[in-house]
């Protein structure tokens, strides 16, 4: 008898555990990306300071900022609007062809919609690298980006 | 004199505007790695992609950053960076070549032209030549350029763990489409 209740209490665990692992991993499987606008950055400055830091050495300004949620300030140089609503600002010196290009995440498109060409604004995204190009000038790439708060 | 003037600047305008560069910061890369037996989709896209058009020659590049392409489900973007293409260690990838029948396109002609474009693509530090089929839109003066290709993972050094080797396709399907504007150099 005691032995049968023994096994019973194996079985139960034994369930419990397999059922944690089961839960853990579907929502593992199925997490999704937290919303920037709920991330603390990491680092926070000026657009041209942070081209500016990539322009002068792009291998440390990787090791730094890649994968980093970056806080930038700027002048807004560009806002493009694609064929499906999804939003990039460019930030940075009007005078360059080198910005920060900040994808805007989908869920914030709203905010972004109401940003004005020549205002200056904060923007929060996750740095994914910098595209440099000598036609067209030295871009640092954020994705998932949001709209902080207005200057 | 008069007309002598406008026959020579007409000319160099017309030249300027069949062979020029366009360009985009904004080109729309897809990536669909989807097998039939994936439980759902594997694909992302980078938003962020430059391209490079040379209407005279049909050169055409693009460059991108493979962090820029963002999955629905965070762990498959993880994996993604980490595992496959380790975009800390190839952070780039890019293509070079040409549109093979570029003399059939008319810049200037509003219509959709069937291309294909040939060249050498660069991913996880691997460079292969493909070839594509293309179509370069011209409507109102404005270009839009397509492609479809695909890549086989494992010419790029790209390996699939055995674990999820049935639920990722071997062959990754790879959508361009970006609509460019006339490079103006300051």
């Amino acid at each position: 008898m005691k032995r049968k209740k023994v096994i019973i209490y194996i079985i139960i665990t034994v369930f419990i555990l397999v059922g944690i692992a089961a839960l853990y991993i579907y929502k593992e499987y199925t997490r999704t990306h937290t919303d920037t606008a709920l991330l603390k950055p990491d680092y926070s400055l000026e657009a041209t300071s942070l081209v500016k830091a990539f322009e002068t050495d792009e291998q440390a300004s990787n090791k730094k900022f890649w994968d980093k949620v970056i806080r930038v300030e700027g002048v807004v140089k560009d806002v493009i609007k694609d064929e499906k609503g999804f939003f990039t600002l460019a930030l940075g010196d009007t005078s360059s062809m080198s910005s920060v290009r900040c994808s805007i995440d989908s869920v914030h498109s709203k905010e972004a919609a109401n940003v004005q060409k020549g205002s200056l604004i904060a923007i929060k995204g996750i740095c994914s690298g910098f595209n440099a190009d000598e036609l067209l000038g030295s871009d640092v790439i954020l994705v998932r980006s949001v709209v902080d708060r207005k200057k | 004199m008069k007309i002598l003037f406008a026959i020579i600047f007409g000319t160099t305008i017309a030249y300027q505007g069949l062979g020029q560069k366009y360009f985009t910061k904004n080109a729309k890369i897809n990536f669909d790695a989807t097998s039939a037996s994936s439980p759902e989709k594997v694909e992302a896209i980078n938003r962020s992609a430059t391209c490079v058009l040379d209407t005279k020659t049909g050169a055409i590049q693009f460059s991108m950053l493979m962090k820029g392409f963002e999955f629905e489900r965070a762990l498959m973007e993880e994996h993604f960076n980490e595992n496959y293409v380790e975009s800390d260690k190839f952070p780039k990838s890019e293509f070079k070549g040409k549109i093979k029948d570029n003399d059939d396109v008319k810049y200037d002609k509003d219509g959709t032209y069937t291309v294909k474009v040939k060249g050498d693509i660069t991913i996880h530090g691997e460079t292969k030549e493909v070839e594509a089929d293309g179509k370069v839109i011209i409507q109102n003066g404005k270009i839009t350029a397509e492609a479809d290709l695909s890549v086989k993972l494992s010419d790029f050094k790209i390996s699939i763990p055995g674990l999820v080797a049935d639920k990722v396709s071997k062959t990754a399907k790879i959508t361009v489409t970006c609509s460019l504007e006339p490079l103006t150099t300051k």
